[in-house]
């Protein structure tokens, strides 16, 4: 057991207790908070079970638990269906345009899919341009709200999660297994069922249950597609949002369901999935399979297909933006009257989004990479703890931890609620697991024998981290830092319920609109938040990569 | 089983001739070895045999059949694959039985056939464990049970024992050639180590840069090298340029005359010769040199003590280096600089045309 007065475990247990600290306080505090809310009356007085009892015994809510897991079922389902082929494809294939398709198939990942589903309404909703068109043709067109809608969308937006784990793991099959299965007299086809499936499964398996676990925790899109159908999520909101007793019981009730069933598909991940994940140490990947001219052009389509469906909603969204709308409908015409609109009343929103995600997005990265460091590089009972506090905050849907804050401090001894610091903080927590993970797998890349170097010639570990090993990470830590960015631009659950007065943003603005009249605003506000995502996305393209990697 | 004849052989990669025209004969039952540095075209040529490498000319045939038109997974090859390729997602006995379910063969006969395959590579307990509970060892003996369960025609080992430790490589070298002689199975063999190729081949084919430099058994490929590059490929060897001397059966190096068989060539030509270094026996002391055997003059530069034995460096009067290497031999009284002779058979000493 190392002393702890080395200069080197010491510097560790700093940022390990610091980070825990920081997680204590503005996340497992404000989360037992939503425990303690649920165990107790509406007063606020004693410990009760009353309140599990309404709401388990409530067929609304039982309406809500039931058609979560549906849709959540459903979308994991059709992402897998959808995502395998196409992984395979992209891996075996000679597929036209490659390169270009493995850039476009990462952006679902960092693009709103509430854009995404607005875009959906804006097209094949009630009033939708392509409904009207169709109904003028004399087909009529089925109801997109409720499951269909959203499963549709939940499958367009999150297929990457199931594509890029198996992608890389049919990448890491090294040639030599699948060529001992045809020494051994398994046709390819054979091979594959037997083979090359098998091996990648736990990837395509470990995927499909972030799948699960995003769709229980989304909120903007039920919100712009269930109408009727109570879903968890929007409706924990509503509660709370609703809430007019000292004690949000019933949305605290709400808030635990989601937490514990997330928590647990999280769990079954990452011990039952991401241990069994089959090392074949590949030396060599197996080359592309030759097929036919006729075969492979289809393939080529049907990938192009799926990858453009997905982007095509933002693209929808960025068109329609420029067009007039008066209230809800569309007018047609070339027009820049929305954006006149959105900004004119005030620029605020855009300014928010900007400030605020720049902000979260850099405080993100001080705390992230240091913990990144720690786990890394020291291996201990306490880094071990961080690691698991420090990705936690992925179980734990916004809208909940929102809740969780506000109960937590708008009142007593630290009052942050009304202000810019909640939202930072939420956006912080929030995005905290990726700034830890993706730190992680950069610093798995720089040999710990540089750092090693550096100490032995006489410079101490504080400054060997920020002289030396920052600047090797630099470029990766700055292009998690602009992901950071990028997303909590388009982050809604959490903003929704911490946002006041003059701290809108502009996923607020769109929410806003969802409701009322100003289809063109929120549309503007949409197009507005896709171009934010892309144009930084364009210059750490490349970058992009290391997102897929920490999130795997 | 049948003997395996590949004919007029070529493979190029863009420009480099991967395989140069290659034919060649293995009977059947033969343990036959594709030796070489890498780059050779070593590897080539046996993934052609199995179907994993195209041919640009020529033919491989398993006895009259005609089997390079056929794809990989009919050819009833059995590989063994230089990182084991062990299926990950199957235990041992399934992976053993791969080939055999492939075969459409009855669940009963499988779990006899799979059976008997653990106990031969002496595997019988594990066939209920799953790959990553296994040593390196160990995977390699799955690799080879599971490709000599379906007995196939010709067993085809590609590098199978480099990814192995040094003293595991020797153990499991001895058990392959074993295994293959039990079975009389066919077999051919690619590796970069000599000594590997010599403990266990029947014939070894030396290849370098797509040819077949010599074919031959072991001690015929060392004892009389045909080229320079086999010579130096195989263990080590002193090769000594000069001039041919005045009576015809001697070699001028330098300042120093080597004894050699009667040459044809005439006195003055420039010509090379090989003298391996266990053939150099230091005379001690006054010790005279066995009766037939020549003597040659050299200065100590050092003593290398590998404990069974000892490798002598020398420099002949002109400079030029003189390895000798002998057993046994109470050599520590000598130091650098220290005048040595040696005496060797002229019948060890081999001429280059």
């Amino acid at each position: 057991m190392m002393s702890v007065a080395l200069p080197r475990q010491r510097f560790a247990l700093l940022i390990g207790i610091v980070g825990l600290a920081l997680l204590c306080l503005f996340f497992l505090f404000p989360l037992s908070r939503i425990f303690d809310a649920s165990f107790l009356d509406p007063k606020g007085t004693h410990l009760t079970l009353a309140n599990y009892g309404k709401i388990l015994g409530s067929g609304f809510y039982q309406q809500a638990i039931a058609n979560s897991f549906e849709i959540g079922a459903f979308a994991t389902l059709l992402t897998v269906l959808l995502a395998v082929p196409l992984a395979f494809a992209l891996a075996r294939l000679s597929i036209a345009g490659k390169s270009a398709l493995l850039a476009l198939v990462v952006l679902p990942l960092v693009l709103p899919s509430f854009v995404s589903a607005y875009a959906l309404l804006l097209m094949l909703g009630r009033a939708g341009l392509a409904t009207q068109a169709l109904r003028d043709l004399g087909i009529p067109f089925g109801s997109i709200y409720g499951t269909p809608g959203i499963v549709a969308v939940y499958t367009l937006t999150l297929y990457p999660y199931v594509l890029l784990p198996t992608l890389a793991g049919l990448k890491a099959i090294d040639v030599s297994v699948e060529e001992a299965s045809r020494n051994l007299g398994a046709s390819r086809w054979r091979g594959f069922w037997t083979v090359t499936l098998p091996i990648v499964v736990p990837s395509v398996l470990s995927g499909a249950l972030l799948v699960f676990i995003e769709t229980l925790e989304n909120f903007g899109v039920p919100i712009v597609l269930a109408e009727d159908k109570p879903i968890l999520s929007v409706e924990a909101f509503k509660l709370f949002v609703g809430e007019t007793d000292q004690n949000p019981s019933s949305a605290g009730v709400l808030g635990v369901l989601l937490i514990v069933s997330t928590a647990l598909v999280l769990l079954i991940q990452r011990h039952y999935l991401a241990r069994r994940r089959f090392a074949t140490g590949a030396r060599r990947s197996p080359p592309l399979i030759p097929i036919g001219r006729a075969s492979l052009v289809a393939a080529s389509v049907a990938c192009w297909a799926v990858v453009l469906s997905s982007l095509l909603p933002f693209f929808a969204v960025v068109v329609l933006s420029f067009m007039k709308f008066r209230g809800p409908v569309l007018q047609g015409g070339f027009s820049l009257d929305n954006f006149a609109d959105l900004l004119g009343r005030s620029a605020r929103p855009l300014e928010n989004t900007l400030m605020l995600s720049g902000l979260a997005a850099v405080i993100a990265a001080l705390i992230g990479v240091p913990i990144g460091y720690a786990i890394t590089r020291f291996r201990s009972t306490l880094t071990n703890i961080l690691e698991i506090v420090a990705t936690m905050p992925f179980a734990v849907a916004g809208t909940v931890l929102g809740i969780g804050l506000i109960i937590s401090f708008n009142s007593g001894a630290l009052v942050l609620t009304g202000g810019w610091l909640i939202m930072v903080i939420a956006y912080v927590v929030r995005k905290l697991p990726f700034s830890v993970r993706s730190s992680a797998s950069i610093l798995h890349q720089i040999d710990p024998s540089l750092e090693e170097a550096s100490i032995n010639l006489g410079v101490a570990p504080v400054m060997t981290f920020a002289r030396l090993t920052v600047p090797l990470m630099l470029g990766g830590i700055i292009g998690g830092m602009v992901l950071t960015w990028v997303t909590v631009s388009s982050e809604l659950s959490a903003t929704v319920v911490l946002y006041s007065g003059e701290w809108q943003t502009l996923t607020v603005v769109m929410f806003q609109a969802l409701e009322g009249t100003g289809a063109g605003t929120a549309v503007a506000a949409a197009s507005l938040l896709v171009v934010i995502t892309l144009v930084p996305l364009a210059f750490v393209y490349r970058l992009l990569r290391r997102y897929e990697a920490s999130l795997l | 089983m049948a003997n395996i004849t590949l004919d007029g052989v070529n493979r190029s990669f863009g420009s480099v001739r991967a395989v140069h025209d290659i034919s060649l004969t293995i009977a059947d039952g033969e343990f036959f070895t594709l030796l070489g540095p890498s780059g050779c075209g070593k590897t080539t040529l046996l993934r052609m045999v199995a179907g994993f490498a195209e041919l640009e000319t020529g033919e491989i045939r398993f006895g009259e059949r005609r089997i390079d038109t056929l794809p990989a997974h009919r050819r009833n090859t059995g590989m063994v694959f230089q990182n084991y390729a062990i299926f990950p997602n199957l235990k041992v006995s399934d992976n053993v039985a791969y080939g055999l379910r492939a075969r459409k063969i009855g669940a009963p006969e499988i779990a006899e056939r799979v059976a008997r395959a653990l106990r031969l590579v002496k595997l019988a307990e594990h066939n209920d464990r799953w790959p990553h509970q296994l040593s390196g060892g160990q995977l390699q003996r799955v690799a080879i049970a599971r490709a000599l369960v379906i007995e196939p025609e010709v067993l085809l080992l590609d590098e199978p024992l480099s990814n192995l430790d040094a003293k595991l490589r020797v153990e499991m070298r001895g058990e392959i050639r074993q295994l293959q002689q039990t079975l009389g199975i066919t077999a051919i063999y690619v590796t970069h180590d000599q000594e590997e190729a010599l403990a266990i081949s029947d014939r070894i084919a030396v290849m370098r840069a797509g040819r077949f430099e010599q074919i031959g058994a072991p001690e015929e490929i060392y004892r009389r090298p045909s080229t320079p590059f086999v010579a130096e490929f195989m263990g080590t060897t002193n090769l000594l340029q000069g001039n041919v001397g005045s009576n015809g059966a001697s070699i001028k190096v330098g300042g120093t005359e080597f004894a050699v068989p009667r040459l044809e060539a005439p006195e003055g030509t420039a010509i090379s010769f090989s003298l391996r270094p266990e053939a150099l026996r230091p005379l001690l002391d006054n010790e005279a040199a066995p009766d037939g055997w020549a003597i040659v003059s050299a200065k100590l530069a050092r003593l290398e003590f590998l404990g069974a034995l000892t490798r002598i460096e020398a420099n002949l009067s002109h400079g030029a280096p003189l390895r000798a290497a002998w057993l046994d031999l109470p050599l520590h009284r000598l130091k650098a600089g220290d005048p040595l002779r040696f005496a060797y058979d002229p019948g060890r000493v081999t001429v280059f045309a």
